[in-house]
């Protein structure tokens, strides 16, 4: 009983939400253009749906692009349900993205191997630098108590200009026009699971696969359990017994290593050689994507399919209609905004608190005088 | 208990605040009000009393807007107001006194009494003016206060007088005051009483909460006594006795008793040597406080609270480093080890602030129950859970601690309070202990679970567990306990090897420092 109402109010809870930021954005829609309706559809249905000559057709293309532009953002979205599960608020998923991808890259250039084992070792390695990277924070906040979230947010920036000071002295390839690494060794590239310029690689796979075994090490292991317990009463888990300075250095390591397997494989499966001159911009759509799902990582794959289908949508919106791709802000402003408000729908919640309590005093009373009488 | 006529509302009482059948159930499930009617007369000074977590401070945040019934009606000088916030209350002419005081301590007394309403010439703050308007009210009310100092230079009393003031300037004709003489000197409170007066005699209504019996018996003219979240009757002060007050809130009807063979003391389990701890303000909380706990015995600490309880048992479970001194558990100094090794030597710790140490509110019953144990082969197979086994272990914990839950993935921090405590005690009494250091084990949980977890404790120490048990309730620590200590002041006042000859007049005597055991000349230990 109570499962199920309060299950239907998470369903209703995050049904709202969507509907309010669309609606939201609607507004912003009718205010910006003439053929309003025209833009709708292609921001809702657009993705999938191409519109030709004899009528509607699904466009499967379109669809691998979506699934292709999750690889990344699942790998950070996993890093950051690890790192902020700790209640740690580590934001370095963005420079571990970057260096992991980095990394990785001079792997794929420099170090030759045979062809099964190429990507993988450098994916590896890039993320191994990653986590090095996040746990920064980390010992910074255990050691002396400086705040994670300052530091890893300086700590970015600071991981671009390293990233670019290499590539712009060390690594590059002088022969091209633009600032670009050597070009990958063919044995490191990670391949491609479909026909087409989609760039949907096996990475998808790996991505579905690691977010599987995240939701099992974080439910399922001793250690995602400390990192759980940490995160929720830091206080509990010194009592307890647990190892608390460990299992936080751990978790923001292990955050900085799925960010960096995702700078990796998006590094290694899209491209041909290293050229981001940038922060990738993954590691802040993982915490969009973290926040949806809940921290929850099974939950991960889905709330990235909904904002990779979202910002394709505003892609072709910007592309067939007269609306600035900014809208796409807007949108992801609101639904952040409506999700992450923890008292939003408040009041209902409290109803159906107030509902099962008094359902629960009453079962109570029953079971006593069951009891009693037995 | 003797019965006493309470004060009936009649037909002509002209009601400044009336509250009906005020209901209160927090998010967490916990009713802090059930049922609870209260009413104020214009002009008068009424007390709400009961003790800590009676619902007092509940009932009056409702009343000042600050939070919503679940339930019931709020009606002022007789109408039907809904309150959704205290700019609405203070708009229906309530003030609130809080015993924290809402003020900056940077800015003058007339500054802060015009925050949020200052006056303006312009754009531009009139500084003038908003001396002038606190030094009026001041004067119209006999207040002796100085509108240009600031208020971080002012005293104590000072500042509730401006608390006082500003909610007057605000228009309140209802005066809520929390708890205003527990940070008052009696001169201050000497003082306070008279201005309430005043205000009552010109027409204020006053609702004044405390726990002090003879300020309300001296002050006020009528009181609601609260116990448990609900009214325990409305009487006139002049015809009830202090007494009659004391166990209407307190509730020292429902007697306890609990059965327990004589203790057979084995070896000494907990030795603490020379303990001594001084806290962050410099008060020595600790002096060299020494004592042995045997196997099979519970020795009870009383004493009445901040007087050294807290920071002993923090100590013993590494919760804080002491100043100077040794925790010996089976011969093994403890001091300064993990909790992980104060644990695997067999000590078990049942906190005093259960949300805070005792559990992860957040997560799931069985989350709970293998905090201490989820490292241990029994509940893992390599590298993942057993979730067999822990499922098993937690239902069966389920059941012999009587959890009343939805199932074992229920959230502890949605359960009641006696059945969190049931969760903590489960986890703490089930791994085999030799040691365990039981914190106020019963505060603020029902009676059902109060009396399973001290059968509990006897039956564990019974089979040979050492038992420590610091309390601040009287019926528990003289009742279970087979020795006692009592603190105060961070000494051991007394120490009693026989608890059944005890009263509670010289156990109140020994807490309150009326006595000690070192000051008198006749030793009563030496007959052991």
């Amino acid at each position: 009983m109570y499962k199920r109402r309060m299950l239907g109010f998470s369903l209703i809870r995050g049904l709202a939400a969507i509907l309010l930021a669309l609606a939201v954005a609607a507004v912003f829609i009718f205010l910006a253009t003439d053929e309003p309706f025209h833009a709708l559809q292609q921001l809702l249905i657009g993705p999938v749906v191409s519109f030709g000559e004899d009528g509607a057709s699904f466009n499967v293309q379109s669809f691998y692009q979506i699934l292709a532009a999750m690889i990344p953002t699942i790998f950070t979205a996993l890093g950051v349900c690890v790192m902020f599960s700790a209640n740690q608020f580590n934001l370095g998923g963005e420079g571990g993205a970057m260096a992991g991808g980095f990394v990785a890259a001079l792997v794929a250039i420099y170090l030759p191997m045979a062809a099964g084992l190429h990507p993988v070792v450098s994916v590896l390695i890039g993320a191994v630098a990653a986590g090095l990277i996040t746990l920064i924070p980390g010992v910074l906040k255990v050691s002396v108590g400086a705040s994670e979230m300052v530091s890893s947010l300086m700590l970015n920036y600071v991981v671009m200009y390293v990233v670019l000071h290499f590539l712009n002295y060390e690594f590059a390839d002088r022969s091209k026009g633009a600032t670009q690494t050597h070009a990958f060794l063919p044995t490191a590239k990670i391949a491609q699971m479909v026909r087409g310029g989609s760039r949907l690689t096996y990475g998808f796979i790996a991505a579905i696969a690691v977010a599987l075994l995240i939701g099992i090490f974080m439910y399922r292991t001793r250690w995602g359990y400390q990192i759980r317990m940490i995160g929720i009463n830091q206080n509990f888990a010194t009592y307890s017994g647990m190892k608390v300075t460990s299992v936080i250095l751990l978790s923001q390591f292990m955050g900085g290593l799925l960010a960096g397997t995702g700078g990796a494989i998006e590094v290694l499966g899209r491209y041909n050689t290293f050229l981001w001159k940038e922060l990738p911009g993954f590691g802040w759509t993982g915490i969009t994507i973290a926040i949806l799902a809940r921290n929850n990582p099974v939950a991960v794959p889905f709330a990235a399919f909904f904002i990779a289908y979202l910002n394709k949508g505003c892609l072709l919106m910007n592309t067939n209609s007269d609306i600035p791709s900014e809208m796409i802000s807007i949108i992801q402003a609101s639904i952040f905004l409506f999700f992450a408000a923890e008292q939003f729908l408040a009041g209902l919640r409290q109803r159906i608190v107030v509902k099962n309590a008094r359902d629960e005093l009453a079962q109570a009373q029953a079971a006593a005088a069951a009891s009693e009488e037995g | 208990m003797e019965t006493l006529k309470t004060a009936v509302e009649t037909r002509d009482d002209l009601l400044a605040v009336e509250m009906k059948n005020i209901s209160k159930v927090y998010p967490n499930g916990i009713a802090a009000n059930r049922n609870v009617d209260f009413s104020v007369r214009f002009g008068e000074i009424h007390a709400l009393i009961g003790e800590n977590g009676a619902g007092k401070s509940s009932l009056m945040k409702i009343l000042f807007g600050l939070e919503q019934p679940t339930e019931g009606e709020i009606f002022i000088n007789g109408e039907a107001v809904k309150l959704a916030s205290p700019s609405q209350a203070i708009a229906h002419g309530i003030g609130m006194v809080h015993q924290h005081f809402m003020l900056v301590p940077t800015l003058t007394v007339a500054e802060n009494m015009v925050l949020g309403m200052p006056p303006k010439k312009g754009i531009i703050i009139d500084y003038k003016k908003a001396v002038d308007m606190t030094a009026e009210i001041a004067k119209r009310y006999g207040f002796n206060v100085d509108p240009e100092a600031r208020v971080m230079d002012i005293p104590v009393g000072m500042k509730q007088k401006v608390e006082i003031l500003k909610a007057l300037l605000r228009g309140a004709k209802i005066l809520i005051l929390d708890e205003p003489t527990a940070v008052l000197t009696s001169k201050e409170t000497v003082e306070l009483f008279r201005q309430l007066r005043l205000l009552r005699d010109e027409g204020f209504t006053i609702v004044f909460i405390s726990h002090r019996l003879n300020e309300i018996k001296e002050l006020t003219d009528r009181m609601t006594i609260m116990r448990g979240g609900r009214s325990m009757g409305v009487y006139e002060t002049k015809g009830i006795t202090e007494q009659q007050i004391s166990q209407r809130m307190v509730g020292r009807d429902v007697i306890l008793t609990v059965e327990k063979d004589k203790s057979q003391p084995g070896d000494v389990i907990l030795e603490v040597r020379d303990l001594s701890y001084i806290n962050e303000w410099d008060k020595r909380m600790l002096d060299r406080v020494s004592f042995n706990l045997r196997a099979g015995e519970i020795l009870g600490i009383a004493g009445v609270e901040g007087n050294g309880q807290r920071e002993l048992v923090d100590i013993l479970f590494n919760l804080r480093e002491p100043e100077g001194g040794a925790v010996y558990v089976n011969g093994h100094e403890i001091t300064g080890l993990t909790q992980r090794r104060i644990r695997d030597l067999g000590v078990s710790l049942i906190p005093e602030d259960r949300m805070v140490f005792g559990i992860a509110g957040d997560a799931g019953i069985a989350d709970n129950i293998i905090a201490d144990r989820f490292d241990k082969k029994a509940y893992n197979r390599g590298p993942i859970f057993n979730m067999k086994s822990i499922h098993e272990e937690t239902d069966r914990l389920i059941r012999e601690y009587r959890i009343v839950s939805r199932d074992r993935n229920q959230k502890v921090g949605m359960l009641s309070g006696g059945n969190i405590q049931k969760v903590v005690v489960a986890r703490e009494f089930s791994s085999d202990p030799i040691l365990i250091i039981a914190d106020q084990p019963t505060r603020g949980i029902d009676v059902g679970a109060t009396e399973f977890i001290r059968a509990r404790l006897v039956e564990l120490s019974r089979a040979g567990a050492a038992v420590l048990l610091v309390s601040a309730d009287l019926n528990e620590v003289m009742e279970m306990s087979d020795r006692l200590i009592i603190f105060y002041g961070g000494h051991i006042a007394a120490s009693f090897d026989d608890t059944t000859t005890l009263t509670d007049e010289l156990m109140g005597e020994y807490m309150l420092g009326l006595r000690t055991q070192a000051s008198e000349p006749k030793e009563e230990k030496t007959h052991v």
